[in-house]
């Protein structure tokens, strides 16, 4: 069984701009895992994304920067120390299964020293970086973590991978996984995952858990302190975050292990792990 | 405009045993601050990378019990052409990164005893040339970052320069270390009653927002331990230093995801107040 990916990205990365087209192929034989350049054509025949797509990546290009500029702009406080942003659209061929992905991601992280927040989204939101960008610059020093804290869902979605068999969640359906298999939902439980996770052509596949969500119980009381972004990657279920609470900000390590309550509110994606919804969670 | 290009060849050995295989190759062109970049094929690198990965293919072959990654990478920017091979043996969770030429020695490094119990106190001995890691996150990474000047003694001169240099054609290229050579003129050489010896480094870093350094040991007389501390303070701990540069046993370098090899060179070097 072949895999096959061609596809374009369009990058920003702190400052330049990069376009990469590729088409590489990848199996298995005599348990040896093969990665190349696909060997059919040219170049520039192999790497044929369609042309609505291309003209979307062209557009993504000039939204990326107006975006970039506009978050350069808004961001008053403190410093972006890193700023990635990209598009791409890819066409894979595996198992008889054909099927295009698009994604977007945008990676930055913000400093107020001694503080760093990370925020990585699948879509541009000027909002949520100028938002943390502002509580950052009001922070504080470190305090215990309080006894109720709520975690918003750019902090959850990072969390879920690490509560895999401990909290209620499921796989949602859609798409196909990296062996060219339907993703249906699933309870996630602690067996193997069906699905398999091929975050590029050259990286050998992995059995995961893929957009994963946690499903919603009990009640997030709005008045508890509100952890709004992370400031380390996260270790298990252990977490750096930044907290508000009332006019107060500043930094917390929380043990995240005992969730309280999931929001109804319709989840967002992230792209965490082989993916993770968000919703407002309470510990 | 400049334009870069590469091949690569990437192999997994696991106990003698070929298990994952790649080939990579691509053109980048950049202009001003925007690069266009794609997988096109330079047989000429090509060749070059097939040509050198038969030869640590060969060396491969006596490291039976190691995990072993080969990878060797064929580039040429601005007209300048260059081979370069890496190979990290790792034997029970313990690594170094050598080069063909180097690999059997070093992979016997891997087989000396390591279980050390000393007290975790007093000074390091960093020996084998260790001390050019140390001195890769202190002093290289900081130089990276165009970070304050510290105090470093008069004796010690480290050679670290800073290129444009990029892990693929998928890479925007950052100024990178190429290689780090530490040297003593007249260093102080006392070793005190107390002391650990460093042989292994597993790892270590360099956070341009806060200036810390760490560095994660791997084998020592006091077994693996992890230093946390300010540049400023390392640099203040640099006690005394002996002989010639010695060729550590590889740093495979990762900044902005992209993993590139530094060559690493220092002298058995003191510090005092690290722990």
């Amino acid at each position: 069984m072949t895999y096959r990916k061609v596809g374009r990205v369009v990058r920003y990365e702190n400052g330049i701009l990069i376009s990469v087209s590729e088409s590489g192929e990848a199996f298995e034989e005599d348990g040896v895992f093969h990665a190349r350049p696909a060997v059919e054509g040219t170049a520039q025949t192999r790497v044929s994304v369609p042309h609505s797509a291309g003209a979307d990546l062209d557009s993504f290009v000039a939204k990326t920067q107006a975006n970039v500029a506009q978050t350069l702009l808004s961001v008053r406080s403190g410093r972006i120390e890193r700023f990635i942003a990209s598009a791409g659209t890819a066409i894979h061929e595996t198992n008889g299964s054909k099927w295009t992905e698009e994604s977007r991601r945008v990676h930055i992280s913000l400093v107020s020293p001694p503080l760093r927040a990370l925020i990585d989204l699948a879509s541009f939101d000027v909002e949520i970086v100028t938002t943390v960008a502002d509580v950052l610059a009001r922070a504080g020093g470190e305090r215990d973590a309080p006894k109720r804290l709520r975690l918003a869902p750019n902090v959850s979605a990072a969390l879920l991978p690490s509560l895999i068999g401990e909290l209620a969640m499921e796989q949602s359906g859609g798409g196909f996984d990296g062996h060219g298999r339907p993703i249906e939902t699933r309870a996630v439980t602690h067996d193997a995952p069906p699905n398999w996770y091929r975050p590029g052509y050259a990286v050998r596949p992995v059995r995961a858990w893929m957009n994963i969500r946690a499903l919603p119980f009990g009640r997030v009381d709005p008045e508890v302190p509100l952890a709004i972004a992370l400031l380390e990657p996260v270790h298990g279920t252990s977490l750096r975050v930044l907290c508000i609470d009332g006019g107060d900000v500043f930094p917390a390590t929380i043990d995240a292990s005992h969730i309280a309550a999931v929001s109804r509110a319709e989840p967002v994606w992230y792209p965490y792990a082989a993916g993770s919804f968000g919703a407002e969670m309470m510990l | 405009m400049t334009t870069f290009s590469i091949a690569s060849r990437d192999e997994l050995w696991v106990s003698g045993a070929l298990v994952e295989t790649r080939l990579m190759h691509g053109v980048a062109t950049q202009r001003g601050d925007s690069i266009e970049a794609s997988d096109a094929r330079d047989e000429r690198l090509v060749r070059a990378c097939d040509s050198a990965i038969d030869t640590a293919r060969a060396t491969v072959a006596a490291l039976r019990d190691a995990r072993v990654r080969v990878v060797v990478r064929a580039t040429r920017e601005n007209d300048v052409e260059a081979v370069e091979t890496t190979m990290t043996v790792a034997v029970d969770g313990v690594s170094v990164v050598t080069t063909p030429s180097d690999a059997l020695t070093d992979y016997e490094l891997l087989h000396r005893p390591r279980r050390g119990a000393a007290p975790l106190r007093g000074a390091i001995v960093w020996q084998n040339g260790s001390a050019a890691v140390l001195l890769h996150e202190a002093f290289g990474h900081a130089s990276e970052h165009d970070a304050a000047p510290v105090a470093w003694p008069s004796w010690l001169s480290i050679e670290a320069p800073l290129v444009s240099r990029r892990e693929t054609f998928r890479d925007v290229p950052l100024l990178r270390m190429t290689h780090l050579i530490a040297r003593q003129t007249d260093a102080p050489f006392a070793l005190p009653d107390s002391l650990i010896e460093v042989q292994l480094v597993a790892g270590g870093g360099y956070d341009p927002m806060t200036d810390i350094v760490t560095v994660d040991v791997a084998v020592s007389s006091a077994g693996p331990f992890t230093i946390r501390r300010s540049r400023a303070e390392v640099a203040a701990s640099l006690a005394g230093a002996s002989g010639e540069p010695i060729r550590y046993p590889g740093v495979i370098c990762s900044r902005e995801g992209q993993e590139l090899y530094v060559a690493s060179h220092a002298p058995v070097m003191i510090t005092d107040g690290l722990l």
